[in-house]
C-alpha cells in the first residue's frame, strides 16, 4: 500500500515536469520533442516490423491471395523441415569459421600496427582497403578468382600443385570458399578496433613493468590482453551478429548452393519470402533466427559480466 | 654494439619484408579487378598466369556505360546515398543531442530501441518492412528506397557520445544568455561537433553505398536500381562477361575508396568511434 502512492506520485511529477513554464519542463519538453523523429522511425521501421513478424508467421500468406489463419503450424512444419534445420546448422559453420580466425588476425595485426615502424600510415591504410570494397564487389572479384579454368584464384593454386579446384561448385569447398573471402573483407574493421582499444592502454603500464624487468611476451600475457578484455567483447559481440546477417555473397556466389551447403538463413528467409512467395513461412523462420541472435547476444552479455566480476 | 645494431636492421628489414608481402596479399584481390577491368576477354580467359593486361584498354569502361545502365545505376546510387546521408545529418545529431542532455518520459525506453536495433538481422524484419513499404505504395519510389535509413542505431550512438563530451557550461550560457534551445543546438551545439558529422556522413555513406538486399527487394524494374543490385543483374544476364562487370565493379568501388583516401584519418576515427572508443 505504500509503495503504489509512491510510483504515481514520481509518475504525477514527471507529468507536471513536462508542462508548465518551468525551465526544466522547457528542457523536458525540448527533449522529447528532438528525439520524436528517433521514436517515429524506430517505431515505424524496427519495433512495429519485429511484432508484425511474429504475427505474420501465425499465417498462410502469398501476399497475392488472403492470408489464411495457421496458428502455429508454420513453426511446427518449420522444425521437421530439413532445409531449415541445415539453414540453422550452415549458418552456425559459416559464422564462427568466419569470425574465429577474424579475431586472431585482427588482434595479431593490431598488435603490429601498434608498434611505431617506417611506413606505417601507409600499411594501414593498404590494410584497410579491402572494408572500403562494396561487399557486392568484393563478391564479383571472388566469382572470378575462384573461376575453376581462368580465376586467379584456381591459376595459383594450379601452380602450386593443386589442379582441378573448382571451390564454388563442389560442395565441400563452396562454404571455405565463401568464409575465406568474407574473413579477407571483415578483418579490417576489428583490426583497427582492437588498435584503438590497444592505444587507450596507457603506456605507463609498460614503463613500469619494463622498470620491474618483466619481458615483453610477458607484457602482452598480463597488460595488454587482460585490459583489452572489454574489447574483445565487443568484438565477439559485433563481429559474430555481423556473420550471422551474411546474405550478399551467398546470393552472388553460390545462391545457396551446391546443393544447400551455403544456404544460410538470410538466404533461407528471402528464399521462401521473395521467391516462392511464402511470407508467413519466412515470417516463422525470421522469428526462430531473432531468437538465436538474441540467445547468442544474451550468451555474450553473461560472459561479460562474469569475466567483469573476476 | 655494433653486432645489435645489425640484428637490429636485419629485424627491422625482415618485418618490412613481412608487412610489404602481407600488404601485397591483401590487395591482390583489388588490385586483380582494377587490372581485369582494362583486360581483353582473351587475357581475362588465360588459363595461364596473367596478371596484368598487355595494353590499358578503356573499352571496357566505355561498353559498360554505353550499352548497359550503369548511368543511370550511378545516378540512383548517388542521389539515394545523398539523400540517406542528407536525413541522417539531419535527425540523428537531434537525438542524439536529446539523449545526451535532456531528460523525459520515455527516454530510457528508446535507448533501449535504439540499442536492440543493432542485433535485429535486417532479413528478420525484411518482410514486415516490405509490407509497411508496399502499404505506404512505395515499392520502386525514391521514398521506399531512402526511408528505412533515415536514420540508423550507430548514428545515434555515435552521435550521442560526441554530444557527451559538449560541455554543459557552453549550453547553460546560452540559455543566460536567452537563446532558444533551437538556437543553442543550431548556433552552439552544432558547429562544436562539426567534426563529427563529417564523421557520420562518411560512415552512412559507406553503409548506404554497399546496401544490397532492401535496393534488391524494393525495385522492380531498372529504373531504380542503384549499382549494387545493378551489378548483381548484369551478372545473372552476362555470366561471361567478366571484363565488363570488373569494368563495372571499379565504378561501383571508386567513390567510396576514393573518399577513404581522401579523408583517411577522419575516416579511420569514425570506424574506431563506432566501438566507442576514441
Amino acid at each position: 500500500m505504500v509503495a503504489q502512492p509512491t510510483a504515481a506520485d514520481i509518475r504525477s511529477q514527471r507529468r507536471q515536469g513536462l508542462f508548465g513554464n518551468t525551465l526544466e519542463a522547457r528542457k523536458r519538453r525540448f527533449g522529447l520533442f528532438f528525439a520524436l523523429p528517433a521514436f517515429l522511425f524506430f517505431g515505424m521501421f524496427y519495433v512495429y516490423p519485429l511484432f508484425q513478424t511474429f504475427y505474420v508467421s501465425l499465417f498462410s500468406w502469398s501476399l497475392i491471395d488472403e492470408p489464411s489463419f495457421l496458428g502455429t503450424a508454420n513453426y511446427t512444419r518449420l522444425f521437421a523441415d530439413k532445409e531449415f534445420l541445415n539453414a540453422i546448422w550452415v549458418s552456425f559453420l559459416y559464422a564462427f569459421g568466419v569470425v574465429i580466425p577474424i579475431w586472431g588476425i585482427a588482434l595479431g595485426l593490431a598488435l603490429i600496427f601498434n608498434r611505431s615502424f617506417r611506413g606505417r600510415q601507409a600499411y594501414l591504410t593498404v590494410y584497410y582497403i579491402p572494408a572500403v570494397i562494396s561487399l557486392t564487389v568484393w563478391s564479383l572479384i571472388w566469382l572470378l578468382l575462384y573461376n575453376p579454368s581462368f580465376g586467379l584464384f584456381s591459376v595459383v593454386m594450379r601452380g602450386l600443385g593443386i589442379g582441378g579446384l573448382r571451390m564454388l561448385d563442389d560442395p565441400s569447398t563452396a562454404m571455405l570458399a565463401l568464409i575465406l573471402l568474407s574473413i579477407w573483407k571483415g578483418t579490417p574493421v576489428y583490426m583497427l578496433i582492437f588498435l584503438a582499444g590497444l592505444r587507450a592502454i596507457p603506456s605507463d603500464y609498460y614503463e613500469a613493468a619494463e622498470i620491474d624487468g618483466a619481458r615483453s611476451w610477458q607484457s602482452l600475457l598480463l597488460i595488454t590482453l587482460p585490459l583489452l578484455r572489454p574489447v574483445f567483447l565487443y568484438v565477439m559481440v559485433i563481429s559474430l551478429i555481423e556473420a550471422f546477417k551474411v546474405f550478399t555473397p551467398m546470393y552472388l556466389l553460390t545462391s545457396g548452393g551446391p546443393g544447400s551447403a551455403t544456404r544460410v538463413l538470410s538466404m533461407f528467409i528471402f528464399q521462401n519470402g521473395f521467391q516462392y512467395l511464402k511470407m508467413g513461412y519466412a515470417s516463422a523462420a525470421s522469428v526462430i533466427f531473432l531468437l538465436i541472435l538474441l540467445l547468442l547476444a544474451l550468451l555474450q552479455f553473461r560472459l561479460l559480466r562474469f569475466q567483469q566480476v573476476d | 654494439m655494433s653486432k645489435n645494431r645489425i640484428f637490429r636492421t636485419l629485424t627491422s628489414l625482415l618485418g618490412q619484408m613481412g608487412l610489404l608481402a602481407g600488404a601485397l596479399l591483401i590487395s591482390a584481390p583489388s588490385l586483380y579487378m582494377l587490372s581485369a577491368s582494362f583486360m581483353n576477354s582473351n587475357e581475362i580467359f588465360s588459363t595461364r598466369l596473367q596478371l596484368l593486361p598487355e595494353a590499358l584498354n578503356w573499352s571496357n569502361y566505355l561498353e559498360v556505360f554505353a550499352r548497359f545502365n550503369f548511368w543511370l545505376y550511378l545516378n540512383n546510387s548517388l542521389w539515394v546515398t545523398g539523400a540517406v546521408v542528407l536525413l541522417n545529418l539531419l535527425f540523428t545529431p537531434m537525438v542524439g543531442y536529446s539523449l545526451a542532455k535532456f531528460n523525459y518520459p520515455g527516454k530510457n525506453v528508446l535507448l533501449l530501441f535504439i540499442l536492440a536495433t543493432v542485433m535485429v538481422p535486417f532479413t528478420a524484419i525484411l518482410i514486415p518492412l516490405f509490407l509497411i513499404v508496399r502499404n505506404l505504395g512505395w515499392i520502386n519510389s525514391y521514398p521506399g528506397l531512402v526511408m528505412p535509413f533515415a536514420m540508423s542505431a550507430f548514428g545515434v550512438f555515435l552521435m550521442r557520445q560526441f554530444m557527451l563530451s559538449v560541455p554543459d557550461d557552453y549550453i547553460d550560457a546560452g540559455r543566460i544568455d536567452g537563446a532558444s534551445e533551437g538556437r543553442i543546438y543550431f548556433q552552439i551545439v552544432l558547429p562544436l561537433i562539426q567534426p563529427a558529422l563529417i564523421t557520420l556522413a562518411i560512415v552512412v555513406f559507406v553503409a548506404n553505398w554497399d546496401e544490397f538486399l532492401w535496393m534488391l527487394v524494393v525495385t522492380t524494374g531498372d529504373a531504380l536500381r542503384t549499382l549494387p543490385v545493378g551489378l548483381a543483374k548484369f551478372r545473372e544476364q552476362y555470366q561471361t562477361r567478366f571484363e565488363l562487370m570488373m569494368a563495372g565493379s571499379v565504378v561501383a568501388a571508386a567513390p567510396v575508396v576514393l573518399l577513404f583516401l581522401a579523408l583517411q584519418r577522419r575516416f579511420l576515427q569514425g570506424i574506431a568511434g563506432l566501438s566507442g572508443l576514441k
